[in-house]
Protein backbone atom coordinates (compact mmCIF):
# COMPACT_ATOMS: atom_id res chain seq x y z
CA UNK A 1 0.00 0.00 0.00
CA UNK A 2 1.58 3.10 -0.99
CA UNK A 3 0.89 6.55 0.36
CA UNK A 4 -1.74 7.68 -2.34
CA UNK A 5 -3.82 4.79 -1.45
CA UNK A 6 -3.72 5.70 2.06
CA UNK A 7 -5.21 9.13 1.51
CA UNK A 8 -7.72 7.79 -0.50
CA UNK A 9 -9.03 5.44 2.04
CA UNK A 10 -8.79 7.99 5.00
CA UNK A 11 -10.77 10.36 2.87
CA UNK A 12 -13.38 7.74 2.22
CA UNK A 13 -13.43 6.68 6.14
CA UNK A 14 -13.63 10.19 7.46
CA UNK A 15 -16.10 10.72 4.93
CA UNK A 16 -18.36 7.79 6.35
CA UNK A 17 -17.50 9.13 10.15
CA UNK A 18 -18.46 12.44 9.57
CA UNK A 19 -21.90 11.19 8.10
CA UNK A 20 -22.46 8.80 10.93
CA UNK A 21 -21.96 11.90 13.00
CA UNK A 22 -24.25 13.91 11.68
CA UNK A 23 -28.00 14.49 13.19
CA UNK A 24 -31.05 13.01 10.85
CA UNK A 25 -34.59 11.72 10.69
CA UNK A 26 -34.30 8.45 11.13
CA UNK A 27 -37.81 6.37 9.50
CA UNK A 28 -39.43 3.65 11.24
CA UNK A 29 -40.47 2.77 7.35
CA UNK A 30 -40.30 4.60 4.59
CA UNK A 31 -43.27 2.48 2.61
CA UNK A 32 -46.85 1.16 3.87
CA UNK A 33 -48.90 -1.13 2.06
CA UNK A 34 -52.62 -0.12 2.77
CA UNK A 35 -55.75 -2.66 2.24
CA UNK A 36 -58.37 -0.54 2.21
CA UNK A 37 -62.21 -1.86 3.13
CA UNK A 38 -64.66 -2.50 0.76
CA UNK A 39 -65.84 1.03 -0.07
CA UNK A 40 -63.43 3.09 1.93
CA UNK A 41 -63.48 6.71 0.78
CA UNK A 42 -59.87 7.20 2.44
CA UNK A 43 -56.22 5.16 2.69
CA UNK A 44 -54.56 6.98 5.87
CA UNK A 45 -50.56 5.69 6.39
CA UNK A 46 -48.41 6.89 9.26
CA UNK A 47 -44.81 7.50 8.42
CA UNK A 48 -43.11 7.41 12.19
CA UNK A 49 -39.66 9.40 12.51
CA UNK A 50 -36.81 9.88 14.92
CA UNK A 51 -34.35 12.31 15.34
CA UNK A 52 -31.03 10.62 15.84
CA UNK A 53 -28.83 13.06 15.52
CA UNK A 54 -28.02 15.94 18.27
CA UNK A 55 -29.27 19.00 16.56
CA UNK A 56 -33.02 19.97 15.55
CA UNK A 57 -34.21 19.10 12.46
CA UNK A 58 -36.82 21.43 10.32
CA UNK A 59 -39.06 20.36 7.95
CA UNK A 60 -38.54 22.47 4.43
CA UNK A 61 -41.36 20.86 2.92
CA UNK A 62 -43.57 17.95 2.65
CA UNK A 63 -45.23 17.63 -1.21
CA UNK A 64 -47.39 14.68 -2.01
CA UNK A 65 -47.29 12.77 -5.44
CA UNK A 66 -51.00 14.07 -6.88
CA UNK A 67 -53.30 16.05 -5.85
CA UNK A 68 -55.52 13.25 -4.35
CA UNK A 69 -52.63 13.06 -1.89
CA UNK A 70 -52.75 15.12 1.55
CA UNK A 71 -49.27 15.22 3.93
CA UNK A 72 -49.52 16.52 7.87
CA UNK A 73 -46.62 17.15 9.65
CA UNK A 74 -46.97 17.14 13.69
CA UNK A 75 -44.16 19.66 13.90
CA UNK A 76 -42.26 21.93 12.04
CA UNK A 77 -39.06 21.64 13.99
CA UNK A 78 -37.94 17.78 15.55
CA UNK A 79 -35.72 18.21 18.56
CA UNK A 80 -33.03 15.37 18.76
CA UNK A 81 -34.54 12.23 20.70
CA UNK A 82 -37.97 13.58 19.46
CA UNK A 83 -40.52 11.27 17.66
CA UNK A 84 -43.43 11.72 15.63
CA UNK A 85 -45.16 11.18 12.71
CA UNK A 86 -45.89 11.97 8.95
CA UNK A 87 -49.49 11.27 7.94
CA UNK A 88 -50.45 10.47 4.51
CA UNK A 89 -54.24 10.33 3.59
CA UNK A 90 -54.95 8.93 0.02
CA UNK A 91 -58.84 9.76 -0.97
CA UNK A 92 -59.32 6.76 -3.26
CA UNK A 93 -61.97 8.59 -5.07
CA UNK A 94 -63.04 6.39 -8.45
CA UNK A 95 -59.87 4.82 -8.50
CA UNK A 96 -59.27 0.77 -8.48
CA UNK A 97 -56.35 -1.04 -8.76
CA UNK A 98 -52.70 -0.63 -7.16
CA UNK A 99 -52.08 2.72 -6.43
CA UNK A 100 -49.00 4.40 -5.23
CA UNK A 101 -48.26 7.73 -4.48
CA UNK A 102 -45.50 8.97 -2.57
CA UNK A 103 -44.61 12.31 -0.48
CA UNK A 104 -41.15 14.06 -0.70
CA UNK A 105 -40.09 15.27 2.29
CA UNK A 106 -37.57 17.64 2.50
CA UNK A 107 -35.58 18.89 5.66
CA UNK A 108 -32.52 21.23 6.40
CA UNK A 109 -30.15 18.53 6.84
CA UNK A 110 -27.03 19.53 4.85
CA UNK A 111 -26.19 16.08 3.25
CA UNK A 112 -28.66 15.90 0.42
CA UNK A 113 -28.61 12.49 0.38
CA UNK A 114 -30.57 12.67 4.28
CA UNK A 115 -32.06 15.65 3.10
CA UNK A 116 -34.32 14.53 0.76
CA UNK A 117 -36.96 11.64 1.78
CA UNK A 118 -39.74 9.44 -0.31
CA UNK A 119 -42.25 8.16 1.00
CA UNK A 120 -44.33 5.68 -0.47
CA UNK A 121 -47.86 4.73 0.09
CA UNK A 122 -49.27 2.03 -1.89
CA UNK A 123 -52.93 0.98 -1.67
CA UNK A 124 -54.58 -1.94 -3.25
CA UNK A 125 -58.29 -1.30 -4.03
CA UNK A 126 -60.40 -3.46 -4.73
CA UNK A 127 -63.57 -2.70 -6.70
CA UNK A 128 -66.99 -3.48 -5.32
CA UNK A 129 -68.43 -3.85 -8.82
CA UNK A 130 -66.76 -4.32 -12.49
CA UNK A 131 -68.59 -2.91 -15.18
CA UNK A 132 -67.76 -3.99 -18.68
CA UNK A 133 -68.65 -2.21 -21.23
CA UNK A 134 -68.96 1.03 -19.21
CA UNK A 135 -71.09 2.09 -22.65
CA UNK A 136 -73.35 0.17 -24.82
CA UNK A 137 -74.29 2.33 -28.03
CA UNK A 138 -76.12 1.74 -31.59
CA UNK A 139 -75.75 3.26 -34.61
CA UNK A 140 -78.94 5.60 -35.99
CA UNK A 141 -81.14 3.04 -38.01
CA UNK A 142 -79.60 -0.26 -36.41
CA UNK A 143 -81.57 -3.14 -35.13
CA UNK A 144 -82.81 -2.46 -31.63
CA UNK A 145 -81.60 -5.92 -30.42
CA UNK A 146 -80.73 -5.61 -26.67
CA UNK A 147 -76.99 -5.26 -26.04
CA UNK A 148 -74.94 -6.60 -22.55
CA UNK A 149 -73.29 -5.36 -19.66
CA UNK A 150 -71.46 -7.35 -17.33
CA UNK A 151 -71.20 -6.30 -13.94
CA UNK A 152 -68.79 -8.61 -11.76
CA UNK A 153 -69.11 -8.65 -8.08
CA UNK A 154 -66.28 -8.54 -5.76
CA UNK A 155 -67.09 -11.71 -3.25
CA UNK A 156 -66.34 -10.24 -0.31
CA UNK A 157 -69.21 -7.75 -0.72
CA UNK A 158 -72.49 -10.34 -0.74
CA UNK A 159 -74.06 -8.77 -3.28
CA UNK A 160 -77.29 -10.69 -4.32
CA UNK A 161 -79.24 -8.28 -5.97
CA UNK A 162 -78.47 -4.94 -8.84
CA UNK A 163 -81.15 -2.35 -9.71
CA UNK A 164 -80.45 -0.66 -12.49
CA UNK A 165 -82.40 2.60 -13.79
CA UNK A 166 -81.99 4.01 -16.89
CA UNK A 167 -82.43 8.30 -16.77
CA UNK A 168 -84.60 8.15 -19.65
CA UNK A 169 -87.31 6.41 -20.85
CA UNK A 170 -85.75 5.96 -24.15
CA UNK A 171 -83.90 2.49 -22.83
CA UNK A 172 -84.79 -0.25 -20.54
CA UNK A 173 -82.79 -2.43 -18.33
CA UNK A 174 -83.20 -5.49 -17.00
CA UNK A 175 -80.96 -7.64 -14.74
CA UNK A 176 -80.48 -11.35 -15.02
CA UNK A 177 -77.38 -13.82 -13.07
CA UNK A 178 -74.66 -14.08 -15.45
CA UNK A 179 -72.89 -17.31 -15.40
CA UNK A 180 -70.13 -16.68 -12.45
CA UNK A 181 -72.01 -16.95 -8.84
CA UNK A 182 -71.10 -12.97 -8.63
CA UNK A 183 -71.76 -11.59 -12.08
CA UNK A 184 -75.02 -9.89 -13.02
CA UNK A 185 -76.10 -9.39 -16.59
CA UNK A 186 -78.10 -5.88 -17.92
CA UNK A 187 -79.91 -6.45 -20.92
CA UNK A 188 -80.16 -2.58 -22.65
CA UNK A 189 -82.07 -2.06 -25.32
CA UNK A 190 -83.14 1.08 -26.92
CA UNK A 191 -86.75 1.63 -28.10
CA UNK A 192 -85.96 3.19 -31.05
CA UNK A 193 -83.06 3.72 -32.71
CA UNK A 194 -83.97 6.68 -35.65
CA UNK A 195 -83.16 9.36 -32.76
CA UNK A 196 -80.08 9.88 -31.21
CA UNK A 197 -80.90 9.84 -27.62
CA UNK A 198 -78.71 9.14 -24.10
CA UNK A 199 -79.14 7.60 -21.03
CA UNK A 200 -77.22 7.48 -17.74
CA UNK A 201 -77.94 3.93 -15.85
CA UNK A 202 -77.54 4.40 -12.53
CA UNK A 203 -76.34 0.62 -10.96
CA UNK A 204 -77.42 0.10 -7.80
CA UNK A 205 -75.51 -2.65 -5.84
CA UNK A 206 -77.72 -4.79 -2.21
CA UNK A 207 -74.46 -4.49 -0.54
CA UNK A 208 -74.56 -4.20 2.94
CA UNK A 209 -71.18 -2.79 3.21
CA UNK A 210 -71.15 0.63 1.48
CA UNK A 211 -74.30 2.29 -0.33
CA UNK A 212 -71.93 3.45 -3.41
CA UNK A 213 -73.59 3.43 -6.91
CA UNK A 214 -72.52 2.82 -10.24
CA UNK A 215 -72.77 4.29 -13.52
CA UNK A 216 -73.14 3.30 -17.36
CA UNK A 217 -74.06 4.99 -20.16
CA UNK A 218 -76.46 4.06 -23.02
CA UNK A 219 -76.39 5.89 -26.74
CA UNK A 220 -77.89 5.75 -29.93
CA UNK A 221 -75.71 7.84 -32.06
CA UNK A 222 -76.44 10.74 -34.20
CA UNK A 223 -77.41 9.86 -37.70
CA UNK A 224 -73.76 10.52 -40.54
CA UNK A 225 -73.01 14.52 -39.96
CA UNK A 226 -75.11 17.03 -41.47
CA UNK A 227 -74.72 20.84 -41.38
CA UNK A 228 -76.49 20.69 -38.09
CA UNK A 229 -75.25 19.92 -34.75
CA UNK A 230 -76.28 16.69 -33.86
CA UNK A 231 -74.89 17.19 -30.14
CA UNK A 232 -77.87 19.37 -29.51
CA UNK A 233 -80.13 16.40 -30.37
CA UNK A 234 -79.15 14.58 -27.66
CA UNK A 235 -81.85 14.22 -24.54
CA UNK A 236 -80.05 13.89 -21.14
CA UNK A 237 -82.55 14.09 -18.18
CA UNK A 238 -80.71 12.90 -15.48
CA UNK A 239 -83.37 13.97 -13.25
CA UNK A 240 -86.16 11.74 -14.08
CA UNK A 241 -85.64 8.25 -13.95
CA UNK A 242 -87.82 6.40 -16.38
CA UNK A 243 -87.28 2.75 -16.35
CA UNK A 244 -85.73 0.54 -13.45
CA UNK A 245 -85.09 -3.15 -13.64
CA UNK A 246 -84.45 -5.38 -10.51
CA UNK A 247 -82.71 -8.28 -10.78
CA UNK A 248 -83.74 -11.36 -9.52
CA UNK A 249 -82.36 -12.31 -5.96
CA UNK A 250 -79.51 -15.47 -6.15
CA UNK B 1 3.36 3.05 -10.64
CA UNK B 2 0.68 3.00 -13.41
CA UNK B 3 -0.42 -0.37 -12.16
CA UNK B 4 -0.76 0.22 -9.22
CA UNK B 5 -2.99 2.81 -9.52
CA UNK B 6 -5.16 1.18 -11.48
CA UNK B 7 -5.58 -1.51 -8.73
CA UNK B 8 -5.91 0.85 -6.23
CA UNK B 9 -8.97 2.41 -8.34
CA UNK B 10 -10.55 -0.75 -9.06
CA UNK B 11 -10.35 -2.10 -5.37
CA UNK B 12 -12.10 1.60 -4.67
CA UNK B 13 -14.62 0.45 -7.45
CA UNK B 14 -15.10 -2.57 -5.74
CA UNK B 15 -15.82 -0.84 -2.42
CA UNK B 16 -18.26 1.39 -3.46
CA UNK B 17 -20.45 -1.44 -5.48
CA UNK B 18 -20.69 -3.06 -2.06
CA UNK B 19 -23.51 -0.68 -0.95
CA UNK B 20 -24.86 0.24 -4.43
CA UNK B 21 -25.55 -3.27 -4.72
CA UNK B 22 -27.46 -3.25 -1.36
CA UNK B 23 -29.45 -0.25 -2.17
CA UNK B 24 -30.51 -1.73 -5.45
CA UNK B 25 -31.69 -4.67 -3.91
CA UNK B 26 -33.63 -2.69 -0.45
CA UNK B 27 -35.27 -0.48 -3.42
CA UNK B 28 -36.62 -3.09 -5.96
CA UNK B 29 -39.67 -1.84 -5.77
CA UNK B 30 -39.34 1.95 -5.77
CA UNK B 31 -42.01 3.72 -7.77
CA UNK B 32 -41.29 4.63 -11.07
CA UNK B 33 -42.65 7.85 -12.02
CA UNK B 34 -44.04 6.68 -15.04
CA UNK B 35 -45.35 3.41 -16.20
CA UNK B 36 -44.42 2.82 -19.59
CA UNK B 37 -46.91 4.04 -22.41
CA UNK B 38 -46.25 2.66 -25.47
CA UNK B 39 -45.10 4.96 -28.04
CA UNK B 40 -48.31 4.24 -30.74
CA UNK B 41 -50.69 5.50 -27.48
CA UNK B 42 -48.53 8.91 -27.14
CA UNK B 43 -49.55 11.68 -29.50
CA UNK B 44 -47.43 15.42 -30.07
CA UNK B 45 -49.38 18.89 -29.48
CA UNK B 46 -48.76 19.38 -32.96
CA UNK B 47 -50.22 15.72 -34.18
CA UNK B 48 -53.12 16.14 -32.08
CA UNK B 49 -53.89 19.38 -33.29
CA UNK B 50 -53.74 18.60 -36.88
CA UNK B 51 -57.03 15.89 -36.22
CA UNK B 52 -58.80 19.15 -36.00
CA UNK B 53 -62.12 18.82 -35.09
CA UNK B 54 -61.93 15.13 -35.20
CA UNK B 55 -60.65 15.44 -31.25
CA UNK B 56 -61.99 14.92 -28.33
CA UNK B 57 -60.17 16.00 -25.84
CA UNK B 58 -60.31 15.02 -22.03
CA UNK B 59 -58.37 16.24 -18.96
CA UNK B 60 -57.64 14.17 -16.46
CA UNK B 61 -56.58 16.86 -13.84
CA UNK B 62 -58.26 17.45 -10.38
CA UNK B 63 -62.02 19.66 -10.51
CA UNK B 64 -59.93 22.62 -9.45
CA UNK B 65 -57.13 22.57 -12.20
CA UNK B 66 -59.54 21.98 -14.69
CA UNK B 67 -61.68 25.00 -13.78
CA UNK B 68 -58.51 27.74 -13.72
CA UNK B 69 -57.62 26.74 -17.46
CA UNK B 70 -58.08 23.80 -19.95
CA UNK B 71 -57.76 23.02 -23.51
CA UNK B 72 -60.55 24.80 -25.08
CA UNK B 73 -63.42 22.24 -25.44
CA UNK B 74 -61.99 19.73 -23.06
CA UNK B 75 -63.67 17.16 -21.01
CA UNK B 76 -63.42 16.95 -17.39
CA UNK B 77 -62.96 13.10 -16.40
CA UNK B 78 -60.56 12.15 -13.31
CA UNK B 79 -60.18 9.59 -11.11
CA UNK B 80 -61.52 11.45 -8.25
CA UNK B 81 -65.15 11.50 -9.74
CA UNK B 82 -64.81 8.53 -12.06
CA UNK B 83 -68.68 7.44 -11.32
CA UNK B 84 -69.79 10.66 -11.77
CA UNK B 85 -67.84 12.03 -14.70
CA UNK B 86 -67.68 8.94 -16.75
CA UNK B 87 -71.29 8.86 -18.33
CA UNK B 88 -70.77 12.82 -18.87
CA UNK B 89 -67.65 12.00 -21.17
CA UNK B 90 -69.72 8.94 -22.54
CA UNK B 91 -72.61 11.01 -23.73
CA UNK B 92 -70.18 13.18 -25.87
CA UNK B 93 -68.11 10.89 -27.00
CA UNK B 94 -68.35 9.64 -30.43
CA UNK B 95 -67.20 6.93 -32.31
CA UNK B 96 -65.35 8.40 -35.02
CA UNK B 97 -63.34 10.84 -33.34
CA UNK B 98 -60.11 10.29 -31.40
CA UNK B 99 -59.49 10.85 -27.96
CA UNK B 100 -56.85 12.78 -26.52
CA UNK B 101 -56.34 12.65 -22.56
CA UNK B 102 -54.07 14.77 -20.90
CA UNK B 103 -52.85 15.77 -17.59
CA UNK B 104 -50.69 18.61 -15.88
CA UNK B 105 -47.23 17.90 -17.91
CA UNK B 106 -45.11 15.05 -18.49
CA UNK B 107 -44.42 13.71 -15.08
CA UNK B 108 -47.72 12.74 -14.53
CA UNK B 109 -49.45 9.78 -14.58
CA UNK B 110 -53.03 10.43 -14.46
CA UNK B 111 -53.79 10.72 -18.42
CA UNK B 112 -52.05 7.49 -18.72
CA UNK B 113 -54.02 5.87 -16.17
CA UNK B 114 -57.54 7.33 -17.62
CA UNK B 115 -56.67 6.61 -20.92
CA UNK B 116 -55.88 3.04 -20.10
CA UNK B 117 -59.63 2.54 -17.90
CA UNK B 118 -61.36 3.92 -21.52
CA UNK B 119 -59.92 1.41 -23.54
CA UNK B 120 -60.47 -1.37 -20.63
CA UNK B 121 -63.45 -0.02 -19.12
CA UNK B 122 -65.84 1.37 -21.63
CA UNK B 123 -63.86 -0.23 -24.77
CA UNK B 124 -63.32 2.68 -26.66
CA UNK B 125 -60.41 2.47 -29.37
CA UNK B 126 -58.47 5.52 -30.54
CA UNK B 127 -57.89 6.87 -27.05
CA UNK B 128 -54.20 8.40 -27.16
CA UNK B 129 -52.38 10.43 -24.24
CA UNK B 130 -50.97 13.91 -25.03
CA UNK B 131 -47.35 13.77 -24.30
CA UNK B 132 -45.91 16.77 -22.26
CA UNK B 133 -49.51 16.74 -21.33
CA UNK B 134 -51.41 20.30 -20.38
CA UNK B 135 -47.71 22.12 -19.53
CA UNK B 136 -46.71 20.91 -23.47
CA UNK B 137 -50.02 22.61 -24.73
CA UNK B 138 -49.54 25.59 -22.86
CA UNK B 139 -45.73 26.16 -24.43
CA UNK B 140 -47.10 25.77 -28.17
CA UNK B 141 -50.69 27.94 -27.83
CA UNK B 142 -49.86 30.46 -25.23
Amino acid sequence: MNKTFLRLSGIVALTALAQGARSELKWEQTSVDLKPALGDKQAVAHFKYENVGNTPVHFKSVHASCGCTTAQTQNEQVAPGQKGEITATFNIGGRTGIQVKTVTVQTDDPDPAHATTVLTLKAAITPLLEIQPALVYWQNGEEPKPKIITAKANKDAAIKKLDVTSSTSDFTAKVDAGSAPNEFKINVQPRDTTKAVYATLTIKPDSPSTANVFSAAARVMPPPPTTKSTLSTIRHDLATPAATAASPSQ
Amino acid sequence: MKVSAVRQALLLIVLALVPAIGEAIYFRNKVSWQSPVPGSELVTVVQARSWGDNVIWVDARPDNEFERDHIPGAILLNEDSWNELLPQFLGQWSPEKRVVVYCSAQSCNASREVAKRLRDEAQLKNVFVLDGGWEGWLKLNR
